[in-house]
Order: structure tokens, then C-alpha cells, then sequence
């Protein structure tokens, strides 16, 4: 090894790091049922995969993880359709309407979330919207958040005018630029937007808290916190309910590492 | 052939339509509750009888009780010790993770993937790391031979807990980071070289400046959304407790409205709270002004 190598066992040691929660969170899960906790650091290499059937045995766990599926599956095409729209549609709107756009997504970035709990619980509740999938997904009718909507006007502005230009004396309507022109370019954006929306909706615990009632609609947010309570200090049984929520979005962004892997060259 | 029942829309008003949805989910979902959840200040509401009018007694109730105090000060104390550090510690990992190396992508992935969790699955395993008795964190420190604090259980200990495992989920900060580095032309690079500019010179003359509107920006963004939104990971942690030690405004405004049925006095103690982010925004926009930051451009990194 090179005294320059400095530089890679200093970026392995910061990983190591950031992956320790992890380790931990894993062990724990694959900590043999009835075992006492261990009371000093050890690595024992004696792992079960028990804890997993005990969570699925307590709770309906399979139900649960059906939910959020269906949650993300709404709500992250709809959030992409919405927010690549408003993105496109900023993007090739005059200056000065651009600019007015921009200030409007600001100023509803800074609204505070809290702020629309029990004002938004009350309109879900008039619109027959409590306890319903609908009340988790409705932000994504709106983009989900304009956040996304930035983005995509930021990816979408880098495509010269004169390509859109282009494509509209060839008879192009507005969608068909939108889908043959600008999501091909944009697609890094879309990507990344994509695996936002899915954490953010996989992982959302408000929604569910207060606009659900019935136990057969819950999200993993949600049962996670149910499991806390019927656990009280299994705690191999709860890591392993927490895994369990863990694995898909881990999976994901794995996946899309590449993508990531690329920003910044 | 279409038959002409209305006249044509003309390309700029089909792109404006492409903004109808995003425009209507605002007013819906966005722009009525907040302006309902203000004027409900002014109200007892409890969600069952109609709400009847209180003038500004809600105020007078919330700014004098005791908790509401507290909880200004649980919030303010989670944002000016954590965001700077987490800003801090985002920047320097994106300095670290700069260039090429062998297996870079990995690296990089593993600094962000604690930030795809989902924030009850993070704030149950750190429950568990953070366990007095069992749990590692308590474990490694002891091997180490640090006497480990009682954290979630312990007054003292509580903040600085939930600051420590906030460290963790600094994802967003480092990508933007990584991407402001990169624009840092290398010609500019090259030239500190040639005149002899060493490492920790170039970093202070040369990086930290050119950095430092994306810093300052990425902190406030961190401001406000630690002080907004930091209710999941708290609920299912602490609480609130020990004794109040982590109780923060969303907290507050939680309990008085879905646990004490106080919409009223909750809007009132979410007046503080858009005052609280108010004063962050116009501190954010007197300091870009000053800087010249351009408020087109950098903003939408954030």
C-alpha cells in the first residue's frame, strides 16, 4: 500500500461508520429467541431468521406491507406525472410567469407541516377521505412536493428552447414533447424524484397516525409503532419488525445506486 | 378531423394547463388548511360541536403555560447544535468523497443509505442502540472505557441523543454538496496549484468560500425542516419526556389538538411556530441579499 492511500482507508474507516447502525440493526434482529442480551461487546456468530416468523405470527405483517405497497405504487406514478407536468410546463413559460412560479413553490416549501394536520383531518373527514388509502396519498395529486416540482423545472430548463421549438412545427402537441423530448433528458431527475416519493410515502408515520382508524389499513410506520407496544423490550422481535420496513427501500436505493454513484463525476 | 365545438387551445395555454393539477393540489391541500388552520386560532374548536369564537384568548392560554415555553426552547435547542454540526459533517464527507478512488460509488452509497430508511423504522433501531442496558452504542462505549450515559431515560442525556442519531441522516446535504463541488471550475484549482497554494490553504481560500452560500443555504433549509417536521422520530422515541427534556413545539401542537381536542389553541401555538420559520426565512434572505447570491440558480438545489 502507498503512504497516498490515506485517503481510502479514511473514506473505509466513514463508511464503516455510517454502516454500524445498521450492523447493529441487523445482529439484533438475528439474535436467537429466549438467548439472553449480551451485557459487553461481542460478535456471537450463532444468528436465527425465528425473530421474523415471531413478527409475522403477532401482527399481520403481510397485510401491513401490502398497504405501503399499494401506497408507493399510487402515489409515485401520480407524484411523477404531476411534478414532471408542472416542471415542464414552468420551464417553457415566459420569464417573468417562471419567476412567479418559483416564488409560489417557495413559499409552499416553507408552510410547515404541522400546520396542515388537523386542517387537512378535517377536510379529509368533509370529503368522506378519512381512513381511506386516498388520505395517505393525496399530496402526490399535487406533486407531492414542490420540491419535485423544482427539480423537474430545473432538468427540464437545461433542454434548448429550440428543441421544443422543433418538435412544435413538426405538429407535436404539449404531451407528446413532454413524453418523447423532455423525460428522455430528464431522466436522471425522474429517477432520483422517483426513489424521493418512495421514502417519503413508505416512511410517512403522520398520514396514518392521524388519518387512519382501521387496523387493516395501516402502513409499516404505523404497525412498527404497534409492534413497539406489544413488544414492550423483545427487542430482537422489534428489530426484526424493523427490518422487515427496512429492506424494500434499502433494496431500492441499491438498485438505483449507479444512478447516484455517477453525481459529480 | 376534430369538429371546432370550442376554439383550439394555443401551445402556451396547453403548458399552462400541464400546471392545473400542480396549482389545484396547492390551493386544496395546501393553501386552504394553512389559511383555515390561522384563522382557527381565533376559535374553540374541539371537532364535534361548531367552533365558537374566543378572540385572542387562545393566545393568552398557550403563551402562558408553562409548556409552551419549555417547548420554544426543546426546539430551538434541537436546531442550533445539530444543524451546523450535520451541515458541518455533510460538507467535509463531500470533500472526503470528492474524487476518484476505488470503489467511490459504493462509499458514497453507504454515507446516503441511513438516509432511505424510513424515519420510524431509524427511530426504533436507535431506540435500541441507544438502550441503557443492552444496547450497543452503551456497549462499545463501555469497552472503550467511557462511563455511557442513560440517554432517552435521563434528562441530561436525551438532546444530545436524539442529536447524535441525527448525524446519521445527512444524505440530502452531502449529494448537494458533492454537486456544488463540482462546479468549482478546475481551472481555478489549477491555478492555486501553480502558485503553490498547499491543501489546507486551498481549503481555506479557496473551497470554504466558494462553498459557503451552498452552506449557508443547506443550513437553513436544515433549520427549518429540523424544527418543523422533527415530530416522528421524538413521538416514538421519548415523547416528549424525560420530564419534558425533548418536548418541542409540533409535540405541543399535537397534544392540545388530537389529544386535548384544542384545535384552537394548537393554531395559536402554530402562530410561534410560522413566526419561528418567518424569522429563519428573512435572516436567509437578508444574508443572500448581502451576498448577491442569485435567487434563481442555487435555491433550487435546495
Amino acid at each position: 500500500m502507498e503512504i497516498r492511500d490515506w485517503r481510502f482507508w479514511a473514506r473505509l474507516a466513514v463508511t464503516a461508520v455510517f454502516l454500524l447502525p445498521l450492523l447493529w440493526l441487523l445482529t439484533a434482529a438475528l439474535h436467537p429467541v429466549g438467548r439472553p442480551l449480551p451485557t459487553t461487546l461481542s460478535l456471537s456468530l450463532d444468528f436465527t431468521l425465528d425473530n421474523f416468523r415471531r413478527v409475522w405470527q403477532l401482527v399481520p405483517l403481510g397485510r401491513f406491507m401490502l398497504n405501503s405497497l399499494l401506497v408507493v405504487i399510487l402515489a409515485v406514478p401520480i407524484t411523477l406525472v404531476v411534478s414532471s407536468w408542472a416542471g415542464f410546463g414552468m420551464a417553457q413559460l415566459p420569464k417573468a410567469s417562471q419567476r412567479r412560479w418559483i416564488v409560489l413553490s417557495l413559499a409552499v416549501l416553507m408552510v410547515p407541516g404541522v400546520a396542515l394536520w388537523a386542517s387537512r383531518f378535517f377536510l379529509y373527514t368533509r370529503l368522506g377521505l378519512y381512513d381511506t388509502i386516498l388520505a395517505l396519498i393525496a399530496p402526490a395529486f399535487m406533486g407531492s412536493s414542490p420540491f419535485f416540482v423544482l427539480m423537474f423545472y430545473r432538468a427540464f430548463r437545461r433542454i434548448p428552447v429550440a428543441i421544443y421549438e422543433a418538435a412544435r412545427l413538426e405538429g407535436a402537441g404539449v404531451l407528446a414533447s413532454w413524453w418523447q423530448i423532455g423525460l428522455p433528458i430528464a431522466r436522471p431527475t425522474a429517477v432520483g424524484v422517483a426513489l424521493l416519493t418512495f421514502v417519503l410515502y413508505w416512511g410517512d408515520f403522520v398520514s396514518p397516525l392521524l388519518y387512519l382508524r382501521s387496523q387493516s389499513r395501516y402502513t409499516l410506520p404505523v404497525a412498527l409503532q404497534l409492534l413497539q407496544q406489544l413488544t414492550a423490550s423483545d427487542w430482537p422481535l422489534l428489530m426484526a419488525g424493523v427490518l422487515l420496513a427496512t429492506i424494500i427501500p434499502v433494496g431500492l436505493f441499491l438498485l438505483l445506486q449507479p444512478y447516484f454513484a455517477r453525481l459529480g463525476g | 378531423m376534430r369538429k371546432p365545438l370550442w376554439r383550439p387551445l394555443s401551445y402556451q395555454q396547453r403548458l399552462r394547463l400541464l400546471l392545473l393539477p400542480y396549482l389545484s393540489g396547492i390551493l386544496l391541500l395546501v393553501a386552504l388548511p394553512a389559511l383555515l388552520s390561522f384563522g382557527l386560532a381565533f376559535f374553540r374548536y374541539d371537532a364535534l360541536s361548531p367552533p365558537t369564537w374566543l378572540g385572542t384568548l387562545n393566545f393568552l392560554f398557550v403563551t402562558t403555560d408553562e409548556l409552551f415555553l419549555l417547548s420554544v426552547q426543546n426546539s430551538l435547542a434541537l436546531v442550533i447544535l445539530p444543524v451546523p454540526l450535520r451541515v458541518m459533517g455533510a460538507f467535509l464527507l463531500a470533500i472526503l468523497l470528492r474524487r476518484n478512488g476505488r470503489f467511490l460509488g459504493w462509499f458514497r452509497a453507504s454515507i446516503y443509505l441511513p438516509s432511505v430508511l424510513p424515519t420510524a423504522a431509524y427511530a426504533l433501531a436507535w431506540l435500541w442502540i441507544l438502550n441503557p442496558l443492552y444496547g450497543p452504542m452503551n456497549l462499545l462505549l463501555q469497552a472503550i472505557g467511557i462511563a455511557p450515559p442513560a440517554w432517552f431515560a435521563d434528562t441530561q442525556w436525551a438532546k444530545p441523543g436524539l442529536l447524535l442519531l441525527s448525524l446519521w441522516q445527512i444524505g440530502e446535504g452531502f449529494l448537494v454538496c458533492l454537486a456544488a463541488l463540482q462546479d468549482i471550475p478546475s481551472t481555478v484549482e489549477d491555478a492555486a496549484l501553480v502558485d503553490g497554494a498547499n491543501r489546507v490553504q486551498r481549503f481555506f481560500y479557496l473551497t470554504l468560500p466558494l462553498m459557503a452560500p451552498i452552506l449557508l443555504l443547506l443550513t437553513f433549509r436544515d433549520a427549518i425542516l429540523t424544527l418543523q417536521e422533527s415530530f416522528t422520530t421524538i413521538f416514538l422515541l421519548t415523547g416528549g419526556g424525560p420530564y419534558y427534556a425533548t418536548y418541542t413545539l409540533p409535540m405541543l401542537i399535537y397534544e392540545q389538538g388530537f389529544g386535548l381536542l384544542l384545535f384552537g389553541a394548537a393554531s395559536a401555538a402554530l402562530w410561534v411556530l410560522y413566526a419561528l420559520t418567518g424569522l429563519i426565512v428573512l435572516a436567509l434572505y437578508l444574508i443572500a441579499r448581502q451576498w448577491q447570491i442569485g435567487t434563481t440558480e442555487e435555491t433550487f438545489v435546495l
